[in-house]
């Protein structure tokens, strides 16, 4: 259980009202590109008639689809933006951020909904036409190829893997039979570290042929054919000493 | 910020940043409305992420090194999985859900699930106001919907499967929890040594009080209850069983030996939900005491089969059959009929012939059950000039209310077979309704039978145009190849492929019975005629 950590509940004790926005993915793409200073627009609001209206308007650098810098005179993203204002409607939402640090607070109450709407025109036509376009393409591609392949999978008369590793065989020789007490040595302080082996990862280990391996395991060791660590090898009790690593008395007999 | 003046409007402007510092990530905490969440009244809150997740995801390290270890385990398990085509999910803390507890300990205490999707197609800014004026508008990284979290006690679901079983049982609510409760206690209590004792006597309280709340409601209800209590018996089974079994045990014993003794019929749950009463009425237009014994049946179709009927009305028909007698115009078929009829009875046999009785018992029932009284049908009257005429008044002339009900092509279709093939049968062309085909009350019965006594062996030969022909030997056949009951004989021999109506059909069949004289069984309830040879 982690600590709890305490909400700062000072934006809800001083009431602060906050306008959840629902702004489109290409707005907000803009905005990202943003300067440091942060300012993408201006929000107009007024009352004309009794009723308010809020309208959003872009930045004129902003407009620009591309990248920031460039000038792409032929699309444009809009840059009026009429807010639709929704009440919250008896639901409660708050909002709440929570830092790097871990701290939480709770910064508001949300009081208004708002949707931002682009006027629609004819090039906020082409932009959509554009989106659409590029998400209606599939992300894998069916080409039809005019000759065959024929690069990969030659028959050849030995493999290059399979080359290196006879050559490498060839290189390291035959595993030499070491001494007993030395490989005895070596099994111990694998033993040590795990308590269940492979026939096959001891021979990597001790680097000794399986025969003669398999006979010194069979004195000192037991074959777990059945159970939770199948086909493996494990110490005899006697040698055993996992709670204490005392190399002295799992060698006593040895 | 600049105001601009208008005639009819006034508008101000405001800037709009959006802070690139991204220090803080700004969520939407969002309550259900009819929670009726009032944030300003929070005093304190505290909040955590939800992380009773992890054990599942991340799975039990066996120990690392030296004891219990395999060389290689974990690389060999990921290959397996890889091969496999296992996909395990990460567990990402930032999809945790949310606790949140308001007011310390004694306050309300919610979880947020994060809702997915929010960010997909559109992003969310909060804009806040600035002192300065101006509006900063941050992005929402996450919608979480915030639920209250229920304090009081639930039930898991096995144990309210359970008490749903129950619920036509139990009046007493209280009583489920508290039950609950002593259960655990009892499990926390095993533990010590000293708590057995207490437990025992809570658990025999708990017992009584559970042998209490069973023996409330039921005086000889059937056995599932017995299940239930057994049910309840395995939930504190983890180290109580055998003590709980002695206190309820109690309660199993006297439940097993009352339902011995009733020897009832399991009923399961819902058993008896839809069950729909027929109601009992205890006028008639007439035949009032045949109705009385019908009337206990309830819920049962109309048309009777032949052997229901009769041995329904077994019992009613003696003195039922003294008060038709009584009824009855005298005739020859009365005659012939009585001892017919008590022939009948003694052997049991089913048929049409069986009797006015029968046939009045049952058109009166259902005359009164589903027709309206007294309908008295002309054609009745008129189709069957002959004999027993207050008999057929009795009747409420159900054939003729059938025959207004059958579709005419049909009636005609079987009258015209019957016309064209019995015509010495004299006026029996009504064809019953289709339902109606077992126990047709027809003063034809009699009046064939009494009539012309070779007819019915005539009427069942001549008509031999179609596949299916009823004579002896057809049934004779049937019989020795397998016992079958009255309504399975029937189906064999079908109006429309022996040409004869179902009347008929069943004044034949109930002849050829009587000759057979088969034995009979009693399979499932119901009455099987069988013959050996």
């Amino acid at each position: 259980m982690s600590d709890k950590t305490e909400v700062n509940l000072t934006g809800v004790k001083q009431s602060k009202g906050v306008w959840l926005v629902k702004v489109p993915k290409y707005l907000s793409h803009q905005w990202d590109k943003a300067t440091e200073k942060g300012e993408v627009g201006t929000l107009t609001i007024g009352k004309k008639q009794g009723k308010t209206e809020v309208h959003f308007s872009l930045n004129e650098e902003l407009t620009a689809l591309g990248a920031l810098g460039e000038k792409d005179a032929s699309l444009q993203v809009p840059r009026d933006h009429p807010f639709t204002m929704n009440t919250v409607g008896g639901q409660t939402m708050a909002v709440f951020s929570h830092s790097e640090a871990g701290e939480i607070s709770l910064e508001g109450m949300v009081v208004h909904r708002a949707e931002c709407r682009p006027v629609v025109n004819d090039n906020y036509m082409k932009l959509k036409k554009l989106q659409i376009q590029e998400t209606t393409k599939p992300q894998r591609l069916s080409q039809q190829l005019e000759k065959a392949i024929t690069t990969v999978f030659k028959p050849v008369a030995n493999h290059d893997f399979n080359v290196e590793y006879e050559k490498k065989k060839k290189s390291d020789g035959k595993m030499v039979r070491a001494e007993r007490q030395v490989v005895l040595d070596m099994l111990f302080s694998a033993f040590e570290k795990h308590q269940y082996y492979n026939i096959k990862d001891l021979v990597d280990i001790t680097k000794q042929p399986v025969t003669y391996l398999k006979e010194i395991m069979r004195e000192i060791g037991t074959y777990n054919s059945k159970g939770a660590h199948k086909s493996t090898w494990e110490l005899k009790p006697e040698y055993r000493h996992y709670q204490s690593a005392e190399e002295e008395e799992e060698m006593q007999t040895a | 910020m600049t105001s601009l003046g208008g005639s009819s409007s006034s508008t101000t402007e405001y800037t709009v940043r959006v802070p690139k510092n991204t220090s803080k990530k700004y969520n939407i905490m969002a309550f259900n409305s009819g929670d009726r969440v009032n944030c300003s009244t929070w005093t304190q809150a505290r909040m955590e992420r939800d992380m009773s997740a992890r054990r599942i995801y991340g799975e039990e390290e066996t120990q690392e090194g030296a004891a219990g270890s395999e060389f290689g385990k974990k690389q060999r398990e990921e290959a397996r999985r890889k091969k496999f085509g296992i996909v395990t999910r990460e567990f990402k803390v930032e999809d945790q859900p949310w606790i949140l507890k308001v007011n310390g300990k004694a306050g309300k205490r919610f979880k947020g699930q994060k809702k997915g999707g929010v960010t997909e197609n559109a992003s969310y800014y909060i804009f806040t106001q600035c002192p300065d004026g101006a509006f900063e508008a941050f992005p929402v990284n996450g919608w979480y919907n915030f639920t209250p979290l229920a304090k009081h006690r639930t039930l898991t679901a096995e144990e309210a499967e359970e008490e749903w079983g129950r619920r036509n049982k139990v009046v007493n609510h209280f009583s489920i929890m508290l039950q609950r409760r002593f259960r655990e206690q009892e499990r926390g209590e095993d533990e010590d040594d000293e708590g057995e004792k207490s437990g025992k006597k809570k658990k025999k309280k708990g017992g009584r009080g559970g042998d209490l709340r069973i023996h409330d409601l039921e005086d000889d209800l059937e056995m599932s209850s017995d299940d239930s209590d057994s049910s309840m018996g395995e939930d504190g089974e983890s180290k109580t069983k055998a003590k709980k079994d002695t206190g309820k045990g109690k309660g199993k014993k006297k439940k097993k030996k009352s339902n011995e003794h009733e020897a009832l019929e399991d009923s399961d749950d819902g058993d008896y939900e839809g069950l729909e009463v027929d109601y009992m009425s205890d006028e008639s237009s007439s035949d009032e005491e045949p109705e009385k014994g019908k009337s206990t049946k309830g819920g049962e179709e109309h048309p009777k089969g032949i052997d229901e009927a009769s041995e329904s009305e077994e019992e009613s028909e003696e003195e039922k059959q003294n008060e038709e007698e009584a009824k009855e115009e005298e005739e020859e078929e009365e005659g012939k009929k009585t001892p017919v009829q008590v022939e009948k009875k003694k052997k049991k046999d089913s048929s049409g012939e069986s009797e006015s009785s029968d046939d009045s018992d049952i058109e009166g029932e259902t005359a009164s059950a589903l027709f309206m009284k007294k309908r008295t049908p002309p054609k009745r009257g008129g189709g069957r000039g002959s004999a027993g005429s207050s008999r057929t008044g009795s009747r409420p002339g159900t054939p003729s209310i059938d025959s207004a009900s059958t579709s005419n092509t049909l009636r005609a279709a079987a009258s015209k077979l019957e016309q064209g093939k019995r015509q010495t049968q004299g006026p029996s062309t009504d064809s019953p309704a289709a339902k109606r085909l077992k126990m047709e009350p027809s003063s034809q019965s009699p009046v064939p039978s009494g009539k012309t006594t070779p007819q019915p062996p005539s009427g069942k030969s001549t008509p031999s145009s179609s596949d299916v022909q009823l004579t002896e030997e057809a049934v004779r056949r049937y019989l020795i190849r397998k016992p079958m009951t009255t309504k399975d004989l029937l189906k064999k021999f079908q109006t429309k492929r022996t040409g004869l109506s179902s009347e008929q059909t069943v004044n034949v069949l109930a002849q050829i019975l009587k000759r057979l004289n088969p034995e009979r069984k009693n399979v499932n309830d119901k009455m099987h005629f069988y013959l050996t040879e």
